[in-house]
């Protein structure tokens, strides 16, 4: 009896999932399937032939999300004669956008797609257009969603990941350091060093004077009386670039760095002050040359 | 369990203990406040211990006027030895000075009368000197241990001993409380530090950004500084900012328009090229732009003159001239760095010594060749002087003083090249003359090479095949 209700139950789940894919499949436009029949072949010009399926599937679906999203990852100029518009409209800004298409469609699974997929490819267009629909995210989307989801692949096991969250940081906080400077700030204290790293760089891309403080206080640590409170060279080391990145402001943390004598990090500071070319570095640099290699010091004792 | 084995060994907690207090007393606290020197200093970044030898504690701060104020002691100096005296006025008074100067690497060294300072390096405790001393007010050796380190000083029976200098080196923040506390009855001496690789930073930090203020200290460390490594950075340094000054021109173009980018063909061509180079700006062809990089290229152009002013005063032209000589600078990368300064200043005054280089049988010939280069740089006021460092001299000095030649051009250089082709029997000369001719490429340099061809028909050595390539590229060339 029971076996049975099992296998009734068994039938049944399986009679469903059928007819769901015969729905899909029944729903699914003929040219994106046919588009992605090309890509997975290997067909002359595939790429180029699969990107005009799916250009004739938008054409009849406009809100085919797929489509968008593979149209973005396989368009390219290269197709087309430059100057038409054809070409024009292969433009990474474009294909971002249609990236952007896809996400708005179906949020979540484009947002993963985009962020864990699409960053990976090592197409730096690929990658580009992803950067422009992600920045179309931030702009229009599910702002809070894709931070979290940065995060998570800042704080991911996996290198790749971690760098390319890196790098969308980081021209996120170009556009919004108010925003995006505290998020990084806050990765500064993730356990994972690998993670912090990445939140240095990122926070150098971003420019942002707002991040001098934190990023001073890491590279002060080197001295900290616990050394559970010291952060590890690297990412002092990346630190001072950071600073010499973000310029301006930085240029006297860079000065004070020269300085301290018990300080790792002096070279790093002064080549950081030399890419910059501020002049505010030279009295500094001369400075460091008039001290002495070595010099004797009496102190009298004191009565 | 934990009682009966606390029970059976005591000193089971009392160990742990004690280390934590050690721990808490000496290796921890990264800054300390000492009361005698009021002064407080700071414990090295972690991760600089044990790196470029580099040890001590950096001054982080002093009480005005307290005894580390009134020394003159520096905030952020390493300090990275302590050293005490130890006068000798009696035997009990050497051998104490002794007792406490034997510990573990450290240096002691030994004044004797009339003699100079015996350095003495003392790696494990318990080492012995091996010297047994005797006396009342002076003190007096008595006895050298034989293999003992005072036995291979040129130390002898009856020296007078005057003092012991106990040179401790400062390892960590533990190690200069405990030495101050051991010195504490006594007069002390910092002895501080500073990186050899903070200066070659700066060094080259300063060539880069292209500053009037760093020629004379560059030019100062160059001349005097008895670090190698640091004069090879500081004169590739002025090299650089030679470099920079000789581009002044181009950088008055986008001054006087008061902006960062211009076309690029109302520029010179190989000032663009140089300036692109040394990174200074970014040209597009296709948009015909030449644009100043920001913020150094777009910061320099305010520089430019100082720097070109500054460059030109004649002292620089002076000290590379001296230094290109093989008696005078042993290093051959600073003499063809200095060759390379004159060859862009090209100053007249230089070319008697630039021709002894190029003379010189002993000068490396990369070295000599790069004299000729700066001759040709300098060019027409050159060309008498190359003339006759060519007559009768050997084989080498003739190639570099005909490929000078051929560089500067004009008609006396070009007679000069048509006659000495025209009765030149080694193949190596033929060649450079040939191709010296080639570049000049006026109409009598072009029949010469013709009546060359001429001679060499029939000829299979290198010189035919050499002509024919040398017509195929000026066929090929736009003229």
């Amino acid at each position: 009896m029971r076996n049975c209700a099992i296998s009734s139950l068994r039938s049944f789940c399986l009679a469903l999932g059928l007819a769901v894919f015969i729905v899909a499949c029944g729903t699914q436009n003929e040219n994106l399937s046919k588009g992605k029949e090309l890509i997975k072949s290997d067909k002359r010009r595939k790429e180029e032939r699969a990107v005009r399926e799916f250009k004739l599937a938008i054409q009849q679906q406009p809100d085919i999300a797929e489509a968008h999203y593979l149209l973005g990852f396989y368009d390219s100029q290269e197709f087309y004669e430059p100057g038409t518009p054809e070409w024009e409209k292969a433009a990474i800004a474009e294909r971002g956008n249609h990236m952007f298409r896809a996400y708005q469609t179906e949020q979540r699974k484009y947002l993963e797609t985009l962020i864990f997929e699409t960053l990976r490819d090592d197409e730096p267009d690929v990658q580009n257009a992803a950067l422009v629909a992600l920045q179309q995210v931030y702009r229009k989307g599910d702002r809070s969603r894709l931070l979290s989801q940065l995060e998570k692949a800042m704080k991911s096991k996996d290198n790749r990941d971690r760098h390319d969250a890196h790098w969308v940081l980081g021209h996120l906080g170009k556009e919004d350091p108010g925003t995006l400077v505290p998020i990084l700030v806050k990765l500064l204290d993730h356990g994972r060093m690998e993670t912090r790293l990445n939140a240095v760089k990122a926070l150098g891309e971003v420019g942002s004077e707002q991040a001098i403080p934190s990023l001073a206080a890491l590279i002060d640590s080197g001295s900290a009386k616990w050394k559970r409170d010291r952060e590890k060279p690297e990412v002092r080391q990346l630190a001072v670039e950071a600073l010499g990145k973000i310029g301006g402001a930085a240029v006297p943390e860079l000065v004070k760095i020269v300085q301290n004598k018990g300080s790792s990090l002096r070279v790093d500071a002064i080549r950081a002050l030399s890419s910059l070319g501020d002049e505010k570095a030279v009295v500094p640099l001369l400075d460091a040359l008039k001290a002495q290699s070595s010099r004797e010091v009496v102190i009298p004792f004191a009565n | 369990m934990l009682k009966t084995f606390a029970d059976r060994n005591p000193n089971a907690f009392i160990l742990p203990l004690f280390f934590l207090a050690l721990v808490f007393g000496l290796g921890c606290d990264s800054r300390y406040y000492d009361e005698r020197m009021q002064m407080e200093v700071q414990q090295l970044d972690s991760d600089l211990e044990n790196r470029w030898s580099t040890s001590g504690v950096v001054v982080l701060a002093m009480t005005p006027n307290g005894p580390a104020d009134k020394a003159d002691v520096e905030v952020g100096e390493l300090i990275s030895y302590i050293i005490a005296e130890y006068p000798i006025q009696n035997a009990g008074d050497f051998n104490s000075a002794m007792k406490k100067a034997i510990d573990e690497d450290n240096n002691l060294v030994l004044y004797i009368k009339d003699k100079p300072p015996f350095r003495i390096a003392i790696r494990r405790l318990g080492d012995k000197i091996g010297l047994k001393v005797e006396g009342g007010s002076t003190v007096r050796v008595k006895e050298i241990q034989p293999g003992t380190p005072a036995a291979n000083l040129d130390i002898e029976v009856g020296d007078i001993v005057e003092k012991v200098v106990d040179e401790r080196k400062i390892h960590s923040l533990g190690d200069y409380k405990k030495t101050l506390g051991e010195f504490s009855k006594q007069q002390v001496t910092f002895r501080t530090s500073e990186l050899i690789g903070v200066k070659i930073a700066s060094v080259t930090a300063l060539g880069e950004l292209g500053d009037t203020r760093a020629v004379e200290p560059l030019m100062d460390i160059f001349t005097n500084s008895s670090e190698l490594s640091l004069r090879k950075a500081a004169v590739s340094s002025l090299e650089r900012l030679v470099e920079l000054s000789a581009l002044n021109e181009l950088f008055q173009q986008f001054q006087a328009a008061n902006v960062d980018e211009l076309p690029a063909d109302s520029l010179q061509a190989q000032q663009l090229e140089s300036a692109a180079i040394l990174g200074l700006l970014t040209v597009d062809l296709a948009e015909n732009t030449a644009t100043l990089k920001a913020p150094f290229g777009t910061q320099f152009r305010h520089r430019a003159a100082a720097l070109h002013q500054k460059i030109n005063e004649g002292q620089l032209v002076t000290l590379a001239q001296r230094y290109i000589q093989r008696a005078v600078e042993p290093e051959q990368e600073i003499r063809r760095a200095c060759l390379s300064m004159l060859g862009i200043l090209r100053p007249a005054s230089a070319i008697d010594a630039l021709v002894v280089v190029l003379k010189n049988p002993g000068e490396l010939p990369g070295i000599r060749f790069q004299a000729g280069l700066a001759l040709s740089q300098i060019g027409d006021p050159a060309v008498d002087a190359l003339i006759a460092a060519f007559e009768g001299a050997d084989t080498s000095t003739k190639d570099i003083a005909v490929s000078a030649l051929g560089g500067i051009g004009g008609t006396k250089a070009r007679n000069l090249l048509i006659n000495a082709l025209e009765s030149a029997e080694e193949p190596a000369i033929q060649l450079t003359l040939v191709d010296a001719l080639a570049k000049i490429g006026d109409a009598p340099a072009l029949e010469a090479l013709e009546r060359q061809r001429t001679r060499f028909q029939e000829d299979d050595t290198g010189i035919r095949i050499f002509l024919a390539e040398v017509f195929k590229n000026l066929a090929s060339e736009p003229r």
